[in-house]
């Protein structure tokens, strides 16, 4: 492979190339480094390095593993912020192929941490060089998809994002499955197995790498003319990146963002606990993972879901339904709770989540109809910074306000109560921030260039 | 280009409707 093959002029589509080649591209690369919400099938493993089927005092400890999660989410908005800028110049395929090697190698970087039982190796494997892959790949489609569907940027963005939440699915039971095929005697199967998902997932990747084309500068899909009056809330100037960040409503929909993530984030982390304390001796272990399983399985649809319905209800009323609705839900939860209701709890939780997956999936044609085409992907980027913030203030919220409320005398069972009205108050926010959008100044607009 | 567009997609579904159905195989027994 030449480097050539990887530049944005080798990457234009010729005149008779099908656009629904594309997401499927992308989804390739999503359902990969989607892998990293499935992390902690690894969690248990990873203690049990030296013992094998025990944990020995020289093994690491569950805290000390539980950071490279942490790591990696945090470098995947820092490496999406960062390098958001350089993806838009080097266009998806030069990037697509940067976040395989990244996210590939960083597991065999891993796999060499644990065969020297290295936690620094580890951290800077996975954690870092996987979490830039993370953060590479998950910008790196989005800008080309939106030129692509500028008829349905809500459910192109959708699709790919939606891979992101597939790739937990299917990395859970591969991981499970490589562990105990790779199990034996004198290893617990986690060293081949990091080696082998590092070379599958950047084979894997590669098939989007190759697929992936950009359209013409001026195409536009068949028989589809660019509306005239698109609406209040959608721009046809453009907003160039370093411009975007000094606008109000690059940081109002950081606030959006931050809050529905916040919201949805604390809810997944501590799903299976959760559940166990409100049903107590109802709901067993095992049900307890087929509820985390049902919330992924909603997490993933509900970002191809609410993404194309945001195409015909607009940006703002759909984040305006996920406020609304996420509000009135997170209000019913403690009474489902008090009447025994497993059934009505699950439900308000899929719904929640749905919405949380939606959030993630909306947020890219919600900045294009804000900032135009010309920089969506590097603006994308930025806002991801929002993630990082969520991913340690709704978990952290979540269980403090548990523990505090346990501390206080209050029974397990009710314990989450109060937090589901924290969680409404979250939700509050991100609703007032969403009623403040207004189109972005013209004062900011550039010269047509997309 | 038809060929390319479903063995491309079927490169993604494939996996995908494999993780569906382990997770619901999973989910499951919160009703059983």
């Amino acid at each position: 492979m030449t480097t050539s093959f990887l530049d944005r002029e080798n990457t234009v589509a010729p005149v008779e190339f099908n656009r629904f080649l594309v997401p499927p591209a992308a989804l390739a690369v999503h359902l990969c480094i989607g892998q990293a919400y499935a992390f902690s099938t690894f969690n248990l493993p990873l203690t049990k390095l030296i013992g094998i089927t025990h944990q020995d005092p020289a093994d690491w400890v569950a805290t000390d593993v539980g950071w490279t999660f942490s790591i990696a989410i945090a470098i995947l908005g820092l490496s999406a912020a960062v390098f958001g800028r350089w993806v838009e110049r080097v266009g998806p395929r030069k990037s697509m192929f940067t976040a395989a090697l990244c996210f590939g190698g960083g597991f065999i970087v891993a796999a060499v941490g644990l065969h020297f039982h290295q936690l620094w190796l580890l951290y800077l494997g996975y954690g870092v060089l996987g979490g830039c892959g993370l953060g590479i790949g998950y910008i790196s489609p989005v800008s080309t998809l939106i030129k692509w569907f500028p008829d349905r940027p809500g459910m192109a963005t959708g699709m790919a994002i939606m891979g992101f939440g597939g790739g937990a699915l299917i990395a859970a039971p591969l991981s499970l499955a490589l562990m105990d095929h790779f199990k034996s005697a004198t290893s617990n199967g986690v060293v081949e197995t990091f080696v082998t998902m590092g070379v599958i997932y950047f084979m894997y990747m590669m098939i989007g790498v190759v697929s992936i084309r950009v359209p013409a500068r001026d195409w536009k899909p068949d028989g589809w003319t660019p509306p005239a009056n698109p609406g209040h809330m959608v721009t046809q100037a453009n907003v160039v990146v370093n411009q975007a960040w000094r606008t109000p409503q690059f940081w109002l929909l950081w606030g959006v963002l931050c809050m529905n993530v916040s919201a949805g984030i604390g809810v997944l982390g501590q799903a299976s606990p959760m559940i166990q304390e409100v049903f107590s001796g109802r709901v067993s272990a095992a049900g307890a993972a087929g509820f985390v399983g049902l919330l992924s399985l909603f997490n993933m649809g509900g970002r191809f879901f609410w993404a194309s319905i945001s195409d015909y209800l607009g940006r703002r009323n759909t984040y305006l339904v996920f406020f609304l609705l996420g509000i009135a839900l997170y209000c019913t939860v403690p009474a489902t709770g008090h009447l025994g209701s497993t059934a009505l709890f699950v439900a308000a939780f899929a719904i929640i989540i749905s919405m949380y997956g939606g959030g993630f999936a909306t947020i890219p044609a919600y900045l294009r109809d804000m900032f135009g085409t010309l920089n969506v992907g590097a603006i994308h980027g930025r806002i991801l910074t929002a993630w990082a913030v969520a991913g340690v203030l709704g978990p952290q919220l979540f269980t403090y306000l548990r523990k505090f409320q346990i501390d206080h005398g209050v029974p397990k069972a009710q314990a989450y109560s109060i937090t589901m009205y924290i969680m409404c108050g979250l939700l509050l926010i991100g609703l007032l921030c969403n009623l403040a959008m207004r189109p972005v100044s013209t004062r900011f607009h550039v010269e047509d260039r997309a | 280009m038809r060929t390319r567009l479903v063995m491309l997609w079927l490169s993604v579904g494939i996996p995908l409707a494999w993780g569906i159905y382990k997770t619901l195989q999973n989910a499951m027994k919160l009703f059983g």
